[in-house]
């Protein structure tokens, strides 16, 4: 291993608080199991540090898997950065195109690596569609500075970019650039319906048009993006009883119904989603249902006006 | 409409009429050996059952020594005739089954978790639990921690119990020689590897087979009509139902509880026929349910699937579990269940 890693290595590792120790290392992931269980956390730090470097060396640790552990020792501190946070704007007529994180990540990387030579970039994927990118930046003439590395967390189905303050300021632009070039060169995709007639021609579907007509109602209520993540929803209804079909059955009666309706699921709008293209429900959809995501709630008393 | 101010029915109506009582029409049983021997092709008619009276245990039980089967989740099986099961060798069968059980735990097939106490195993009849004369006696097994003394009404340390019943029986009854003793429905409480202890050598001894009960959707329709119309004189419990949805990729529960009285308002309105219950109203109930639903969220509850219903008088589980809760109607739900476990079997 290069001693400039090495070195990058221990430094990273020095920072760790013993606490954090192992569960960093395990987040990481890149020492196995094996070597872990040989490691002495009851030592002193600097030894700690020798044997953990000793052991990345075994595996023939490169500076990018330097550059990881980095990212999660900072994912772990990330309350101890300021960030910044960019918004990007769309420019109006434009489509909203389907996202591609590993083109994303592919771009990014070229576009820094073509305006400045020496650069390292990393990226971690994350939570909820988000990607930690870390950029460890250099110049024409010298090689990238490790320790004074700038990060970049974007969510990507927001229009949001968090980026750690760094010292370096005449590098934002250049971050700016990226996201860009990104938007404006990913080709824009015909929106698929799903529905492959061209499959084969002897096989149609009976009710095209209900069915595009429901998928574009579905989209239209849920837009093309994941929903919020939500488990459960509750509803109190104080309803009477009203049917067309079953004329007669508490027709005399004043008092409502009371019944108390839960849904759950582990992506509850998700499914709500998925209910009027499988034929479950109408689209479209109940506002009772719908509304959630704009009010903000997901308990409801239900009263007849 | 339900009696529940009459006098019980004595045990000394007739084993006939009281099995009229319950079926109106022939069971599916006697339809299909109508039909076969006809050489037809079997057209089921819709059915129609009696509302659960309140109490139709027999004199000579104490609602007492029943109570521990009330509150508890059972889980369900339907069992084939056991050859040569004697009620006289009960005692011998207790033996037998501990020795088999302590046997199993030096090969290292019993797993229990907790100290390595030493087990016994009681077997003991229930009186009362039938629907007729002509039912078996149900009997109860139970394995206890030998520390306690077996003893009826000591809340003993019980780790595991299993009771076989059969109620209105009569189908299956008729079907089976004199070797066989017939107890089609079991019932479990307690851990699963107890449970397939037991039936391990209840298989080996009485040459019987037991397969696990599911009650599907229609059935569960059933139930929640029946047990809706059964008169209470207080609720304990909402009327509950729980559908889940099969949409992708993620799961989906709905779970649908209306005010115990409001149901009950809801079913007497489309009830017509005293004393019973028709397919018609069980379809038109459930029918009530779903449109009300409908109406608020545009979703066809009748297209997912109901997993389980939950009344005062009892609460059943898709996967064959139930747990009874009123005392009163214990024998109507057993009957139902019988009647479930002999459509199994056979």
């Amino acid at each position: 291993m290069d001693e400039t890693v090495a070195e990058f290595f221990k430094r990273i590792i020095l920072k760790i608080p013993m606490t954090e120790m192992m569960t960093i290392l395990k987040t990481w992931g890149f020492l196995s199991e094996n070597q872990l269980q040989t490691v002495n956390l009851r030592q002193r730090k600097e030894s700690l540090v020798q044997d953990l470097v000793l052991l990345c060396e075994e595996k023939r640790a490169s500076l990018n898997d330097a550059a990881l552990l980095d990212i999660v020792y900072t994912q772990f501190h990330r309350h101890q950065k300021v960030w910044d946070v960019f918004r990007m704007s769309k420019e109006p007529g434009e489509d909203s195109d389907l996202f591609d994180m590993e083109q994303f990540k592919s771009s990014f990387k070229k576009i820094l690596q073509r305006a400045l030579k020496n650069v390292t970039v990393s990226f971690r994927d994350a939570e909820e569609n988000a990607v930690w990118i870390r950029i460890a930046w250099g110049t024409q003439y010298r090689k990238p500075n490790q320790y004074k590395p700038t990060y970049v967390v974007y969510y990507s189905q927001t229009p949001y970019a968090f980026t750690s303050s760094s010292r370096l300021r005449s590098n934002i632009p250049l971050l700016g650039q990226t996201f860009e070039t990104h938007n404006s060169t990913t080709p824009l995709q015909e929106r698929s319906l799903g529905l492959d007639i061209n499959m084969d021609s002897r096989i149609i579907h009976e009710n095209r048009i209900e069915k595009e007509r429901v998928q574009r109602v579905t989209e239209e209520t849920f837009g093309h993006y994941p929903q919020p993540r939500l488990e459960f929803a509750q509803y109190k209804l104080e309803t009477k009883f009203k049917s067309d079909l079953n004329g007669g059955i508490l027709a005399e009666r004043e008092e409502p119904l009371r019944c108390l309706i839960k849904f759950s699921s582990p992506n509850l709008l998700e499914a709500l989603k998925s209910l009027a293209p499988a034929g479950i429900a109408d689209a479209p959809l109940s506002p009772l249902l719908t509304c959630i995501p704009n009010k903000g709630m997901n308990y409801f008393k239900i009263r007849d006006k | 409409m339900d009696s529940c101010d009459t006098p019980e029915s004595t045990p000394r109506q007739s084993a006939s009429s009281r099995l009229k009582d319950y079926f109106i029409g022939a069971t599916p049983l006697q339809k299909r050996l109508e039909s076969v021997r006809r050489q037809t092709s079997f057209v089921p008619t819709p059915p129609r059952r009696k509302i659960p009276q309140c109490s139709q245990l027999q004199e000579d039980v104490d609602p007492q020594k029943v109570a521990f089967l009330l509150h508890k989740q059972w889980t369900l099986y339907s069992l084939t005739p056991l050859y040569k099961f004697s009620y006289t060798n009960l005692k011998e069968y207790s033996k037998l089954l501990s020795a088999f059980i302590a046997a199993e735990k030096q090969k290292g097939r019993a797993v229990e978790v907790g100290e390595d106490f030493d087990i016994k195993v009681i077997f003991s009849t229930l009186l009362g639990m039938k629907g007729t004369q002509r039912d078996p006696e149900a009997f109860l097994v139970q394995i206890l921690s030998k520390s306690q003394l077996p003893s009826e009404n000591r809340e003993g340390k019980v780790l595991w119990t299993g009771w076989f019943c059969c109620i209105f029986g009569d189908s299956l009854l008729e079907t089976v020689s004199e070797d066989f003793t017939c107890l089609p429905l079991f019932l479990a409480n307690g851990a699963e590897t107890n449970t397939a202890l037991i039936g391990t050598w209840f298989q080996k001894t009485f040459d019987c087979y037991f397969s696990p009960l599911a009650i599907n959707a229609y059935n569960l329709s059933w139930m929640a009509a029946m047990w809706t119309a059964c008169k209470m004189d207080h609720y304990m419990a909402t009327t509950e139902f729980l559908w889940s949805v099969p949409c992708s990729p993620q799961s989906l529960d709905i779970s649908y509880a209306v005010h115990p009285e409001d149901a009950k308002a809801l079913w007497d309105s489309v009830h017509t026929t005293p004393g019973e219950v028709t397919q018609e109203e069980v379809d038109l109930f459930m029918d009530c349910l779903y449109s009300h639903f409908h109406r608020h969220f545009k979703i066809h509850l009748s297209a997912t699937r109901l997993v389980r219903v939950s009344t005062s008088v009892a609460s059943a589980h898709t996967d064959g579990k139930i747990k009874i809760l009123c005392h009163k109607y214990l024998i109507g739900v057993l009957a139902y269940l019988t009647e479930l476990a002999i459509f199994q079997i056979e």
